[in-house]
Parts: C-alpha cells; structure tokens; sequence
C-alpha cells in the first residue's frame, strides 16, 4: 500500500466531506415536503466499492451510519453484476433497512472509466406510502397495514427514470405530487453524488485517493479507539420502559449493557423485549444505527463519520426481540424505542463520563393529529405536529427549555399564525410548563402546554404522547421531570386524559391541551445557586412552592 | 460647492473614507483610526486626509456597525417586550429547533429580552384580521407605567396577525405615547416586518427595539457634527439589503442598516459587473478570521428576504453573505497523524507566530510568510512588519510532527485552506443552481487578493479580478448603489382561489406607498421606479422563491395564472434541476421595492498603453513546492496596460495579490487587476 502525505490526504478527505454535503444541499434544497427540508429528515452518504462511507453529511442523527445496508442488501440479493452505469435504485423493507416503510433509500453505483468505483445513497422521510391512515398508523398489528414495501428496485434505467415505477410510487401515496417530487429531489441528490466523486478521482487519480481513504479512516479509527481507551473497563448497565405498544397497556422494556474492554466498546441489546403486537419495533439496521448515534454523543463528536468510524463498537441484538424485528411485526413507530435506548446508553456510561453525560431529555416526539373538513373552503385538512419540551441538564448548565427531540432533528414548531391560516383551530396557549423540568443544581429544561380549540363543527383526534412510565430521570441528585399530560376539555364534565389515541371525534369549542414533559436535574438541587433560584421565579419557571420545598430558597411570589 | 461624492465605512481597526472628485474624474482613498469612544472623530480625520470637508461634498452616504456591534457584544438597550396573552412565551420557545444535531449540550441563543420582561397584553385577532377580543388598554397602560418606574427606555410591541390587521399594535402606541411621551422609542412588529410567523417577526422586532436608541443617538451625532461642520447634503445610510437610505428614514428603522458594513463589497461588485460588462461574479473577502463569500447574478445583488444573526431570526431584505472560518489567521495543527487547518483562528491576539505578539502556532497568514509570498516589509501597507523565522520555527515545529518539509508543510496549509475556501463556494454555488464556471472571481480584503488565484484554480473560474482599493472595497461599493425600499405584505393563497382585483389592489397601495417614502428620501418621481414580485412555492412546500411581475396590475390581466405559474415552475428548474410543472401553486407574500436613482460617479477611462513598463524587483517565491524567480511590484507602478506574467507579487497599502505561474495580469483602463488564470502549475 502507498502511503501518502498529510496534506493530499487532508485534501482529499475535505472534498469528499464536500461532496456529501453538496449531496445534501441538493437533496434539502429541491425536496418537496417538510419533513426533509426543515425536519432534515434525510440522510446522505457517498460510499466506496466496498460499501465503506467517504462521507456523510449529519442529516438526522437516527440515521447515521447505515445507509450501506442498502448497498449491501442489493447485492447480496442480486450479486454485483447487478450495478450498472447510469442506474438508480429504490427500497423501503423495514427489515432490511431497519426503519419504517415512509424512509425512502434512494442510491446508485458510480462508475469511473467503466469501473465500479462507488455508491452515493440518500434516504428520505416520504409524508405518505399508503398505510391504511394518512401519514402512517397509530395502532398497526402487521407491516402490510404501514404501506408500499419494496425490496431493492430500480428506479433509474441506464440515465432514464422508469415511468412504471414512478408511477407505482406515485399511486400508492395519498400524496402522489409530493412523492414523485421527493423522489425526483433524491435522485438528483445521487446524481450529485456521481459527478463529484467522478471529479474527484479525475483531479486527483485512482490510486491517490484510494491511499487517502485508508489513511483518512485509519486517522478516524485512532481517534476513536484513544477515546475509549480513556473509559474505564467494565459493564454498564440502564434500562427503561416505554408506556406500551399502542395497542395495550404493557410497558415495553428496553434494556441494554455497555461493555468497555480496552479500546473496544460492546452495547448488547440482547435482553430487551420480545418484538410486540403493536408498531414500535424496529430492524436490526436500526437499532445499530441508534447506538451509533450514543456511541458518537460520547466519543468523537466533532468529526464527521467515514469508513473508519465506529470500528471500535460491536452492537448484539436479538432476532425476533423488538429491536431486531422480523416479518410481520409492524414498524411505524420504530423511533420510540430508539430514543429511549439513546437517553439510556448515555445514563449507563454517566457515572465513568460524567462531564459528556447529560440528564435524559423528554423523550419522544409527542405527536398530536388533528383532522376534519374546514368549513371555509370545504377542503379536508390534517395538522400533524411534533411537540418541543424539555432537554436534560449536565454539568455547568440548565437544560433547555421547549427544545424538539433527538430524532426530529432541527424540526421548528409550527407557528400561531401559519396554524390558523391553515386549519380551522385556534392556538389559545402556547407557553413553558412550569416545575415541569426535574430539580437540581443544574436545573432540567421545561416542556410546554400547547391549547387548541377546534373551530369547525367536526374533527378527528390522534395523539402518540410517550414516556409517562420512564419520564427523564435526573443524574448524580438531580429529581426527575415530570411527565406529560393531555387532557381533553380541561375542567368540563367530559375531562378525559389520554396519551395515546387515534380517531377520537371532537366537536367546535372542544379544548385539547398537550402538556409535554421537561428534562432531568443534574445534581443535588439543595447546591444551586440561590440567585439562579430565584430567577427561575422571577422567570415563571420555578413556582415559589417548589423554590421553598425542593431547593430550601424562599422566594416572595 | 459640490465636488466629491463620498462614501465612509466604519470597520474594527480602521476607518475608511473613498471619495469620487467629480472635478477631476478619479477616486481617491483615505484611512484613519477608528476612534471607538467617538466614531465623528474618525470618520472627521479620514475625510481630512483626503481633503474632502464636507462643505465641499455633493453626496455622502455612510455604512455603519453601531447597531451591529452593540448586538454582538450584547450592550443594547434594555427592552420591555409586550405579547399577545398566551402567547408570551413565543419569543423564548424560538421555535424550539436544534441547529446542532450531535449535541446533547445544545442551547439556544439567549434570548435578548428576559421572560420577565414580557407583558402579555390581552386583546386578539383571527386568522382573517377580525377582532375576537378587544385590546385590554389597562393592561398597556400598566405596562407603561413599569416601563417608566424602572427606567426602560424601549419597547417593542408584537400581536398576533398584527400583519394583517395593525389596529391593536396602533392603538398600543397610542396609549404608550400617552403615557411616555417621546422618551422611549416603540417598534411595532407590523412596521418592522408585516409579514406572518409571530416569532420571526417578534424576533425582529425586539433587536430593532435593542439596538434603535443606540443607532439614533449615533446618526443624530454624526449628522449634527457634519452639518456644523458645513454638509448641506443629507447623509445617507447603508442598508443590509444594498440600497441606502437617508439618516433621517434610517432612524425610524434601525434595524435595516444592521448588516450595513459587509455588504457595499457586494455592491462594489455590482457597480463593477456594470462597468466591466460582466454581470456574474463571485465576491471573496478574506480578512483575518473569516472568509465571506456573496453572488451578483445577471447584475444584480443574491438578495434574501431573511436571513438570521447569531441563531435569532430576521425578517428583511439582506444581501447574501456567506461565512465560513478560514482567515489568514486560521490556525494548521495535527490530530490523529493528520493535517488540519482550522477553523480555530489566532485572531489579531496573539495573532499568527510572525505578528510577534506571542502565537506560537503556525497559520495560514505564516505560511504565506514562508513561502515568500508576504513580503514582511510591506504588510497593511508598511505599518507592521512580519517576523519571517518566528513563522519559520512554528511551520518547522508542525512539519516535524508530520514528518514533512517546513516549505512542503507551508504550502501544505495554504492548499489545504484554498481547497476548503473553494468548496465552501462550491456548495454555495450549488444550493443557488449556479456554475461557477461561468462566473467571474472578484478578490477583496487584505487577504481575498493573496488567495484568489488559487480558489480559481480550483473552481475552474477563468478571470479573478483585484479592484482599486481592495482594502477600503466596501466604502467604494457604497458610492455605487441607489436608495431602496422594501415593503412587503403576507398575501397567502392558493393561486386557483386569488381574486386578482384584491390583489392588484394590494400592489398598487404598495406601489404608492413606495412612491412616497422615495420623495420622503428626496426623489423625483423621474428618478424612480418600482418593481414587484410574488413569493410563491408549490402547494404543500416551505420555501418560496421570489417570482418578478411585469406591474401592479399585471395579476388583472387575462392569461395571468398560466404565466405566473410557467414563469414559477421555469425558475424552480433553474434553481433546483427539476420543477412539476401543472402542480398547483400558491402565493404567500407580495412585495413591492422603490428604487431612486442618485447619480453616479462617471469615471475617467484611463488610457491604457498595452506593453507599459514597470518597476520591479525580483525575489525567489514557492510555487508547487518549487522555488521560482517571482516579480515583485508595487501596485502604484502599474499603468493601465501593463501586463505581468506569474509568477509574480503586486503589492499595495491595503493588500497583496499572488499571480501564480501560468497566470497572467493585466491592469485595465479603471485601474482593476485582471488575472486570466491559464492552465495553472
């Protein structure tokens, strides 16, 4: 092998970082739909012959380092003679990509002088693939009920899109405009990919950049294994529940061990539940990708990841458990264990890392739909909107306060004003939950309640509100956050609470009031700073009950 | 008496003064210290420098970073915000979006008004602009009075659907004039920016409250001093979207002259593109720290209609300006066996290892050193002089450690740094649907000119152009520009349901209002034009892109959907590679631009004598890890026509230009230097 110098392979390993994020301002710039271009619920990466990532842009996290799958899983299907110049392929199979059938894998080869010489690849969140409900079920049982399933097909024949597939995808979605928009936003994103590492390899040479790549991952590989090194050996263990599946009131356990043994890290997954009735399980790709995701928050988080990146962690998981979901388990809300299994490998490793660590956050994405026909225009509508709240404190700061989950990447809430433009409800609250954020030197963030009033004569409820049994834990001291709440007609005599639900029928000047949870403490509360204390109160964040009760600071109210 | 125009920009260590003598046809230039107790001083010296008193000046116009820098450093006004009730906390929810996704440390940007600082007022609107409760005037009222007991001095007011309907905003400050008189400024959100999102225009609203007392108190200052000094012209002001504007309008709307600074090197492109007959250029400025990257696409400035400052949102017209951390001071360090350069800077303390001033590691401005390609006797213009070994031992320290050649490594860095500066611009490029290929590269700042060449190389961009004064660019720029102002109106609607006659309605009271704020500023109606444009996007997308109409009456006539929609789908293909022509589409904002023609400075052409000689020195310079015999000259000694092959060195005052081998520089008949590139080493 040819070693090369510093500065080529620096060169080179900063032009296929480009490359990717190119790949991914393509992708973010001509999607369709929000969920990709504000959600960034997308992914790209720019792979070699042997499926090993050059680059990758951070789209969202939860996606992180598996895009290869698909590569692999095509040809392994098909054999590698599969690949020829000018092809685009799409598949969706959640149990060989690990997600739910909505995240579109879209990817081809790319040939350099008639040579195989890599793959570029981007997923993609489509809004529909036509499940039996819009955007994707609440209470599925099997993934037929969750939409269109395609193994590796292709898309993109020799430079020419396949009208026949097109048009497949297009009438399986309730959203057909949008999908074959997204779709074709995808296969320009990977066309991107092509041309840059053709450039790439004509600037530079073959063999050079192959010389770079080793050396670029061998450069990651270093990095990583000096920081594991640096944890002290041993095993480490976290567990926690969600509330149930969706479909009954069992809480779903995800429990997991973290093993330091010299510069290699294992996350054995191994005793987590069997896979369940309801749509929370996920495929194995996923779960390994949701470790990657810990394993990255820890060590090495600056970088971005290449080929060299996570050789030093092993992940086990069981076939057949909920995170190793085989057919016909249903998927939809694979996340929802995920999340809870990210927050728990950072509380397994705390106590050995404690200045990386952070107290858990609250926990999900707090979905709530609301839908009817608006009585303006005679139109259906359909809101469906993540909830922001409150984030773990650590060491040196507060959490934040009213912040989206970990896997809605950089989602913004929907403003007032676009909401009622769009929807006949109105937006009568929207503001920070007090008390709501765990206690502590370092003080959880606060989760919201956000008020709607229905102002048409007829709509329809769905809610997936989570983390209620396993609400943010505090670390080293700190309290607990409390968890969320939603409560129908706060007050009236139909008051009902509900966390999960789909299609409850409401009525005009029905109230659905969502409470989001905070984040954890860090630390013993009875430490904080008396004056952070009471400008917590001063703030509204911290009520004068609590500044006396929990942190022995009176405060006038 | 008038004879100069003349432009004056304000930056961190200097005060930069160029003015155009319309006697003799020619530009000069003129710096003096920025004087931070009292910026009059300065900006008073640098017009003394040049001899431009301001009796003698027919124009003057002015790019300021008050405003700014009381921002960054956090030393606004304090401000009491007033909300609609239950929706106080709008302003510090921010949306509640991560713009780090590996970071469970993440926070948001601290908001610039405490949660104890919101009043949330009673009173709201529909979505259609009806009132569904009345304004509770009490609770304004009180608000006033706390306003007055503690002593705050600003206010900024932000209801909900004010943009649609401002009764409530309007009624606020009646009851805080009542109350408080002229003692305290008031921003109201609907005048700010009457477009929908409550926390973006909420936003906004609160850092015009911030920083307005502060810009006002300064204007007024400078204004007053310029006029007793004999000014009888009204000053102008720079804005953040290209056009200026009279201090006087400036001070009602201070938030418009934030970014005022930056962007007159944009202009200074356009004014260029006219006069060189290219109208595609990139513009690179490179100073010490950072690297700022702006379009001018067919003439015209990559204007957005907003844009955000330290993660805080702002609704307003802004010149793209793209920054990435890469400055002479960018810091070369090894991790993991390899080479990286940084973004971590060495700022101008310690500085690079040759400023003496206690740096240690090696930068980008040090290699350059090395390489011979800074002479250390002429760096800004003769003012300091650069320690040549003190670089050398920090390059050799690192090239050690990575077991390279000091010379290897220092070119090492600057290849490194150019490749990142390329693809920062090539990713830009690439998100606007633009081939750089076919732009021309426009180099400013002290470092821009040193590394232009190499960034062309690299994009394949044929022609990079050094204009006069690449240090003082911006301040030269600003004499170039015209008065605009922006209105803007949310207008959301499918295109299938526009009643076009609401519409046209909607475009002509813009177009008068347009009309009037320009004679406000002093012009004509034959020095005026006004232009339209839609934002539109296809149902059920985000983002919109800014459609041009043909008038305010153009949505009335006959075939108008069909040409909007075709005239949409035809730019959504250019700027994104591919449209969906026949998908619905629909309108969100209307927006109207008055622009007022002020004149121009109408430069002599100098004569250009092809084949001019020169003085030059010679001096052994590294190109590809070679060292060649380089030309050294000084830029004063290039006439019109001279031609200087690389490898070579033009050195001035304000900056250095690097012509690498194949290149060849030719000055033109306006003093600009014009590198074609070649083939490159």
């Amino acid at each position: 092998m040819r070693t090369l110098d510093p500065i080529t392979t620096e060169i080179v390993r900063n032009a296929f970082s480009a490359a990717a994020d190119e790949m991914n301002a393509t992708l973010i710039r001509s999607a369709y739909t929000p969920v990709i271009y504000e959600m960034k619920d997308c992914s790209v990466a720019l792979l070699d012959a042997e499926h090993r990532v050059l680059g990758q842009s951070a789209g969202l996290p939860i996606f992180l380092g598996n895009l290869e799958i698909c590569t692999r899983a095509t040809e392994e299907l098909y054999g590698r003679d599969a690949w020829q110049p000018g092809d685009v392929w799409i598949m969706n199979d959640s149990y060989m990509t690990g997600t739910h059938l909505n995240d579109m894998t879209v990817f081809g080869p790319i040939f350099v002088d008639g040579e195989l010489t890599g793959f570029a690849a981007s997923r993609a969140h489509w809004l529909d693939v036509g499940a039996k409900d819009p955007g994707g079920p609440m209470d599925s049982t099997e993934i037929y009920q969750e939409g269109i399933r395609l193994g590796p097909t292709k898309v993109v024949e020799g430079g020419v899109q396949r009208r026949d597939v097109t048009d497949l995808l297009g009438r399986n979605s309730r959203f057909g405009y949008p999908a074959v928009g997204d779709l074709g936003a995808q296969i320009a994103c990977v066309r991107t990919g092509q041309r840059r590492l053709e450039a790439i390899v004509a600037k530079y040479g073959r063999e050079t950049i192959e010389a770079a790549r080793d050396e670029i991952f061998a450069q990651t590989e270093r990095l990583e294994r000096a920081a594991v090194r640096a944890i002290p050996d041993g095993v480490y263990r976290a567990e926690g529940c969600i509330d149930n599946d969706g479909r009954s009131d069992e809480p779903v356990w995800v429990r997991l061990a973290v093993e330091i043994r010299g510069d290699e890290m294992t996350i054995d997954l191994t005793e987590s539940d069997d896979a369940r009735r309801g749509p929370v399980n996920c495929g194995e790709a996923q779960a390994i990708s949701a470790c990657r995701v810990a394993y990255k928050l820890l060590i090495n988080p600056e970088s971005p990841p290449n080929g060299g990146a996570f050789r030093p962690l092993t992940v086990k998981v069981r076939r057949g458990s909920l995170l190793g979901a085989e057919e016909p388990y249903p998927c939809q809300w694979y996340f929802t264990p995920l999340g809870l299994l990210i927050d728990l490998v950072v509380k397994a490793l705390a106590d050995v890392l404690p200045e990386r660590s952070a107290a858990a956050s609250y926990g999900d994405s707090m979905i709530i739909g609301l839908a009817g026909v608006d009585h303006r225009n005679g139109r259906p509508w359909f809101d469906l909107e993540p909830t922001v709240g409150g984030w773990g404190a650590w060491h040196g700061s507060d959490g934040e306060d009213g912040l989206i989950n970990n896997v809605n990447g950089s989602l913004k809430d929907l403003p007032i004003e676009v909401l009622e433009t769009k929807y006949p409800l109105r937006l009568t609250h929207y503001g920070f939950r007090a008390d709501s954020g765990g206690a502590g030197r370092w003080r959880g963030g606060n989760g919201v309640v956000r008020e709607y009033t229905i102002d048409c004569e007829q709509a329809e409820l769905f809610l997936w509100f989570e983390r209620s049994v396993t609400p943010a834990w505090g670390l080293f001291g700190g309290h607990d956050a409390t968890p969320p709440v939603v409560v129908v007609n706060p007050g009236r005599d139909d008051e009902r609470r509900l966390l999960k639900a789909s299609r409850v029928p409401l009525r005009r000047g029905d109230v659905v009031r969502t409470m989001t949870g905070g984040g954890g403490g860090f630390g013993d509360p009875r430490e904080r700073d008396p004056e952070r204390v009471r400008r917590d109160v001063r703030d509204g964040h911290v009520t004068p009950a609590t500044a006396w009760t929990v942190y022995g600071v009176e405060v006038e109210g | 008496m008038s004879r100069f125009r003349v432009s004056m920009d304000i930056g961190g260590t200097f005060t930069d003064v160029v003015a155009y003598d319309e006697e003799r046809g020619t530009y000069v230039a003129g710096k003096s210290s920025t004087t931070p107790r009292d910026l009059t001083a300065g900006v008073l010296d640098a017009l003394g420098t040049i001899d431009a008193h301001p009796e003698l000046c027919g124009f003057v116009v002015h790019g300021t970073t008050q405003g700014l820098n009381a921002f960054l450093q956090r030393r606004g006004e304090r401000v009491l915000l007033l909300a609609t009730a239950g929706a106080g906390d709008v302003y510090h929810i921010a949306r509640g979006n991560r713009t780090r996704l590996y970071d469970i440390h993440f926070r948001k940007p601290t908001p610039l008004v405490p949660r104890s600082d919101i009043v949330e007022i009673g009173g709201r609107l529909d979505w259609a602009g009806e009132e569904l409760e009345p304004l509770d005037a009490d609770a304004v009222r009180a608000a006033a009075r706390r306003a007055r007991e503690e002593g705050i001095a600003s206010i900024a007011v932000a209801f909900l659907f004010s943009y649609l309907n401002p009764a409530h905003e309007l009624a606020a400050e009646e009851i805080l004039l009542e109350e408080l008189g002229d003692a305290v400024t008031i921003s109201l959100s609907h005048r700010i920016a009457r477009e929908w999102r409550e926390y973006e225009r909420t936003s906004s609203t609160v850092l015009d409250a911030y920083i307005s007392p502060i810009v006002r108190r300064y204007l007024d200052r400078l204004e007053g001093e310029l006029v007793s000094r004999g000014l009888a012209v009204p000053l102008h002001v720079m804005q953040s979207s290209g056009g200026i504007v009279t201090a006087q309008s400036a001070r009602q709307m201070s938030l418009h002259t934030l970014l005022s600074g930056p962007v007159g090197g944009t202009m200074g492109g356009v004014a260029l593109a006219r006069s060189l007959g290219r109208p595609n250029l990139i513009c690179v400025d490179m100073g010490g720290t950072s690297f700022d990257v702006s379009l001018v696409v067919d003439g015209r400035p990559d204007v957005s209609t907003e844009t955000s400052l330290e993660g805080f949102p702002l609704l307003m017209s802004v010149v793209n300006i793209h920054t990435i951390g890469a400055g002479g001071g960018s810091i070369a360090y090894a991790e993991a066996g390899g080479l990286r350069v940084g973004p971590e800077s060495a700022g101008a303390d310690p500085g690079p290892a040759c400023y003496g001033r206690g740096g240690t590691r090696p930068t980008v401005t040090d290699a350059n050193l090395v390489l011979g390609r800074v002479d250390p006797a002429w760096f800004a213009g003769g003012q300091m002089t650069l320690d040549v070994e003190a670089a050398r031992e920090a390059v050799a320290g690192l090239a050690e450690e990575l077991g390279l050649d000091t010379v290897e490594l220092a070119e090492g860095i600057c290849d490194v740094i150019n490749a990142k500066m390329a693809q920062a611009i090539r990713t830009l490029t690439v998100e606007k649907g633009i081939e750089p290929r076919e732009f021309a590269l426009v180099a400013f700042g002290g470092a821009g000119p040193m590394h232009a060449a190499f960034l062309a190389q690299e994009l394949e961009v044929p022609e990079v152009i050094v204009p006069r004064f690449p240090g003082a660019f911006s301040a030269w720029g600003m004499l170039e520009t015209e008065i605009r102002k922006d209105l803007a109106r949310s207008y959301y609607t499918p295109l299938a349901d526009l009643d076009p006659e609401d519409l046209c309605a909607v475009l002509s009271e813009q177009e008068r209002e347009a009309y009037e704020t320009l004679a406000a500023e002093g012009i004509d109606r034959g020095r005026a034009r006004v232009e339209h444009a839609l934002d539109v996007r296809y149902v059920a997308q985000e983002y919109t892109l800014t459609i041009p109409l043909e008038g305010a009456d153009e949505p009335r006539r006959s075939g108008f959907d069909a040409a909007l929609s075709s005239r949409f789908d035809r730019a959504h293909e250019q700027r994104f590679g591919h449209a969906n022509p026949g998908a619905p589409i629909e309108l969100v904002t209307a927006r109207t631009t008055g622009f007022g023609d002020l004149g121009r400075a109408a430069p002599r052409r100098l004569d250009g004598r092809p084949g001019a000689t020169y003085e030059y020195e010679e001096r052994s310079i590294v190109f590809g890890r070679r060292e060649l015999m380089a030309r050294v000259a000084r830029r004063e000694a290039l006439a019109p026509g001279a031609v200087v092959e690389g490898p070579a060195v033009i050195v001035e005052a304000t900056a250095t230009t690097v012509v690498p081998p194949g290149a060849t520089l030719r000055v033109d008949e306006l003093g600009s230097l014009v590198i074609a590139i070649g083939e490159g080493a």
